[in-house]
């Protein structure tokens, strides 16, 4: 194989590993600022999805718009999650809380089940044939270079949202050290709240770009939570840049590993490196000495 | 204080009684007659379980309104195996433990129905596998067990008997899901592809539900195959031919292990891969244009029950249930072992899923169809006495397709 | 006190492998087996998870390795089953040497998420290679027992819940049971008082380890069968962890506890709720973190040690 072979699998990686940057950033947020190991993050991207489904097939407006509406639904779903749910077990064991997240995951995807069936679905938007050439030997399809760039521009907002912003600052704060965050004014239960819903609502946006170019059954997150993870520890535990570069490594080292090696090792490399990068830099590659 | 260990395991004794004693009551010999399913209602094959029990509800209602069988109506008796082997032999237990059922049918999956064989064979238990294609599900020799569908095997030898027909180059690549399905319909075609003289240029597996194959079809490409042989599920399918069209691969021949590639959805444009589906070539165990006496009827009536077309799934369910009270009606008994043995000389020549009638192994030797997609349309275009068509070959590259 | 404690745990023993003379069905018997299963397999795993406090999501690594081994070494290197059975304890020891040595360096979520990988890491190895291990296609396992196999493989789980219960009451009065306290109420001062962290967590996981493949070669073997979905998967380390916290981690009782109610609720569940029971079953869970958050045994010793007399410790 050639050189554009490899070079178009580079690319393909980068614009895959945007929506996973997308997943993992949310996962790192709401990991930096509660320390929970969400389960339930898949699921989230999963009803992201199914609540675009939904609005597209009822008002025929592009995904490409409705993520707007996608990630509000999805931010608000959040906070109701999180008073309910997590708040009245704040103080209890990192156990009790993956335990609820599981429960939550568990909770959404037989819902959804029992409300839409085990079937799959799909949605036809007319971007999907349309692909671009870069000179004769690179081609890529429209609705990833689409999702591609809203990505990047749902990153940066989340980064300054995490940097600029007062609650943002307050997270980090949380994240450094949560029990002098509190001592410093700061109302953690609703940082944690706002972190929760925002990093669902990132999972939920995931999901509504994702929406025309895969499928949705209601399975559709779980692939996606254990990947969330990777990124997240590859990245750095609390480093929402770190996340968003590692699921751009994660996709174009998938990808690489599709070409040279073989498809079906792609997901065991994914886990190999995450061991490697545990064992020799627990930190993550692009995180600080925070564990 | 030492009250307290007691207590508990006072409490847990009483609950190990209590609770499998609950639940559940034997077979009453009264008015009705019990048949056990065993199939996937939910988990990851929830879609595949719920075209059985279609299947099974219509052949259910059918049988009943015919009078039932030896004078009784039939009661289907569900376990979920939840997509799961170890559920799925669980279900056999409390089939034929709690609920006293004389055969079971089932269950979808085939490393679901390889776990119950020696389940029903060590219960004396007669089971009809409706869908389970692996070879391997016939391996421990039980003679408890029946196919009705055609298995891997027969799947490889039907296509490079038609490649062989058409005279097509002997370079083939196998493109598989890594799971049960796909590796066993590979290893079938790799296998009889080599003894037929056919060169395997590439044989590539891949993680199912990917959302990105092209690495692996630029893999393919490579090694210019002049055919290539998928084993994948509908949702695979049409991603791979849809990035098929994007990689820009063209072999002479797509060819398939039907499931994704032969389903009722993948030639449309809401549920498949639409025009990237045209000119692909699948096997097939039934359609809803079979030739068989009551295939046309079958189809109205699914489409009646759930307002979409069946794929063979829900056939060989259906079937499944009509075989297996034709055996009962045979034996003229409740008894497995009488079953048993009306199973093994039982000769259905005239169903809408064909004959049926199982060799020494408890294999119906069901005939496999060549279909290629024809203007969005399912089309037999082999063996020659059942085709509706010619087929067209070879398949034209995606550019020209393009300037539709 | 001992003694009475002994007694009753012995009388449980002996009450429990009188069972099958009540119970005949396969069904019935089965779905024993499972619950003692599940017991070994959560008080196994809460060597590590309750008295050491280390989450481990991954214990499905060491349950398919003891199913594996069985399966391989018996199958393609033609050792004798019981054999096969020692050959896999003793390869879910190495995988748990391996483990064990670069996650322990890890603390708390991190930990278990490289426990999460290294199950997965084993999975798609073992589905990946059908040469090796019969791939997804699944592979067939010896009988370990014949003649009536319910009954027997009931009484083989029987015999491992009382080994792992045996164990977990002898570590948890021994200094060894302390160490692990420790380090789980606080690992950085219990390293300042000399207690060996690394040493004291290896130690317990590959205890936890054997006794986790002992359990997967019983599985197996009772199936005749495996597939890496059924030993390898996310799902049956979730479930091991489940049965450990929802009976109360860290307490002796508790993953029986936990196996009984989770493993019956999961049938009933099943056969009443049909296509809802998984939904069900989420809402358990949130149920239980909710309201009782020291899981069942938790829960119930906290309430009865307030009506206790004081001066009477747990």
């Amino acid at each position: 194989m050639d050189v554009y072979a490899a070079l178009q699998a580079v690319i393909n990686g980068l614009l895959t590993g945007a929506l996973y940057a997308l997943i993992g950033m949310g996962l790192a947020l709401i990991f930096g600022v509660m320390r929970i190991v969400n389960f339930a993050h898949g699921a989230f991207m999963m009803l992201g999805m199914y609540v675009t489904y939904v609005l597209f097939t009822r008002t025929g407006i592009s995904p490409y718009a409705l993520f707007i509406v996608t990630g509000t639904i999805l931010f608000a779903f959040g906070y109701v999650v999180y008073f309910a749910l997590m708040r009245p077990i704040h103080g209890q064991s990192d156990f009790m809380q993956i335990l609820l997240t599981l429960g939550v995951g568990l909770i959404c995807t037989d819902a959804v089940q029992l409300i839409f069936g085990a079937d799959y679905h799909q949605i036809n938007i007319p971007l999907q044939d349309t692909n671009f050439r870069i000179g004769p030997n690179i081609s890529v399809n429209a609705p990833w270079v689409v999702s591609f760039g809203i990505a990047c521009v749902l990153a940066l907002a989340l980064y300054l949202f995490v940097m600029r912003t007062m609650t943002g600052r307050a997270a980090r704060a949380i994240a450094q050290n949560r029990y002098a965050a509190p001592l410093m004014g700061i109302n953690v239960f609703r940082v944690q709240a706002i972190s929760f819903a925002v990093g669902s609502a990132a999972a939920g946006i995931a999901g509504a770009l994702l929406l025309p170019v895969f499928y949705l059954y209601p399975g559709v997150g779980d692939q996606f939570t254990l990947k969330a993870f990777v990124m997240v520890v590859l990245g750095g535990m609390e480093s929402i840049v770190g996340a968003a570069l590692a699921g751009l490594v994660l996709g174009v080292v998938e990808n690489l590993t599709s070409l040279y090696w073989g498809n079906e090792w792609a997901l065991a490399v994914d886990f190999a490196i995450f061991v490697l990068v545990l064992s020799l830099k627990p930190s993550g590659i692009f995180g600080r000495q925070t564990v | 204080m030492v009250k307290r260990p007691a207590f508990y395991l006072a409490l847990l004794l009483c609950g190990m009684f209590t609770v499998p004693a609950c639940a559940g009551s034997r077979q009453d010999a009264g008015e009705v007659l019990r048949i056990g399913v065993i199939t996937s209602l939910t988990g990851s094959a929830a879609a595949f379980g719920q075209a059985h029990k279609n299947g099974y509800t219509i052949a259910l209602d059918e049988l009943n309104a015919a009078g039932g069988v030896m004078g009784k109506k039939i009661d289907l008796v569900y376990y979920d195996d939840q997509s799961r082997p170890d559920q799925a032999v669980q279900g056999v237990n409390k089939l034929v433990d709690q609920d006293g059922v004389p055969i079971i049918l089932g269950a979808y999956s085939s490393e679901n129905t390889r776990a119950i064989v020696p389940a029903v064979t060590q219960k004396s238990i007669p089971l009809v596998m409706p869908t389970a294609t692996a070879d391997n599900v016939l391996e421990t020799g039980s003679p408890w067990v029946f196919r009705i569908c055609a298995g891997s095997s027969a799947y490889a030898a039907a296509t490079l008997d038609f490649l062989k027909a058409m005279d097509a180059p002997k370079s083939m690549a196998i493109v598989y899901e890594n799971t049960n399905f796909g590796q066993s319909n590979a290893d079938a075609m790799d296998k009889a592809a080599r003894a037929a003289g056919f060169d395997v240029v590439d044989s590539e597996a891949y993680q199912a539900s990917s959302p990105d194959y092209k690495a692996l079809l630029q893999r393919v490409k490579a090694r210019n195959p002049a055919i290539i042989y998928f084993a994948s599920y509908l949702l695979d399918a049409s991603t791979l031919m849809r990035q098929a069209s994007q990689t820009n691969l063209n072999p002479q021949y797509y060819t398939s292990a039907g499931t994704g590639f032969a389903a009722a959805e993948f030639p449309t444009r809401d549920k498949g891969a639409g025009p990237y589906a045209e000119y692909t070539f699948s096997v097939s165990q039934w359609l809803p244009t079979a030739r068989w006496k009551g295939s046309k009827e079958f189809d109205d009536a699914f489409f009646k029950l759930t307002g979409t077309h069946p794929a063979y799934h829900a056939m060989q369910a259906y079937a499944a249930l009509l075989t297996a009270t034709a055996a009962i009606r045979q034996a003229n008994s409740a008894e497995p072992a009488a079953i048993r043995d009306a199973l093994k000389a039982i000769n259905l020549p005239e169903t809408p899923f064909g004959p049926i009638k199982f060799d020494e192994h408890g294999q119906n030797p069901h005939q496999v169809l060549i279909t290629q997609v024809l203007e969005g349309q399912y089309k037999v275009v082999y063996p020659p006495e059942a085709a509706e068509t010619k087929p067209v070959v070879p398949t034209p590259p995606w550019d020209t397709r393009r300037a539709k | 006190m001992r003694r009475a404690h002994w007694l009753a745990a012995v009388a449980a023993v002996v009450l429990s492998l009188l069972v099958p003379l009540v119970v005949q069905t396969d069904y019935k018997l089965q779905v024993l087996f499972r619950i003692y299963l599940f017991a070994s397999l959560g008080l196994a795993w809460n060597l590590v998870g309750g008295y050491a406090g280390q989450l481990s999501l991954g214990h499905a690594a060491y349950f398919g390795a003891g199913a594996y081994g069985l399966a391989l070494f018996s199958g393609t290197l033609g050792m004798s089953p019981w054999l096969a059975v020692l050959a896999g304890v003793a390869g879910a020891m190495a995988c748990a040497l391996l483990i064990g040595g670069v996650s322990f360096r890890l603390r708390g979520p991190y930990f278990a998420l490289s426990t999460i990988a290294f199950a997965e890491i084993l999975r798609l190895t073992a589905k990946n290679l059908p040469g090796l291990t019969g791939g997804d296609v699944g592979v067939p396992v010896p009988a370990l027992f014949h003649g009536n196999i319910n009954r027997s493989f009931y009484w083989a789980a029987v015999a491992l819940a009382a080994l792992s219960f045996a164990l977990t009451v002898v570590i948890s009065r021994a200094k060894f049971g302390y160490y692990l306290m420790a380090i789980r109420e606080d690992e950085d001062t219990a390293l300042s008082v000399g207690i060996g962290a690394a040493r004291n967590k290896l130690a317990a996981l590959l205890i936890s380890a054997a006794l986790t493949a002992l359990a997967g070669a019983l599985y197996a073997s009772i199936f005749l069968f495996i597939v890496p979905d059924q030993v390898l998967a996310l799902d049956v380390s979730n479930e091991i962890a489940i049965v450990a916290m929802l009976g109360g981690a860290g307490t002796v009782l508790g993953p029986i506890v936990g196996s009984v109610v989770l493993e019956t609720a999961s049938e009933i569940f099943k056969n009443t709720f049909k296509e809802a029971h998984q939904l069900i079953f989420g809402v358990l869970l949130v149920f239980v973190v909710l309201f009782l958050p020291g899981g069942i045994v938790g829960t119930i010793a906290g309430l009865l040690r307030r009506s206790d007399i004081p001066g009477e410790g747990a």
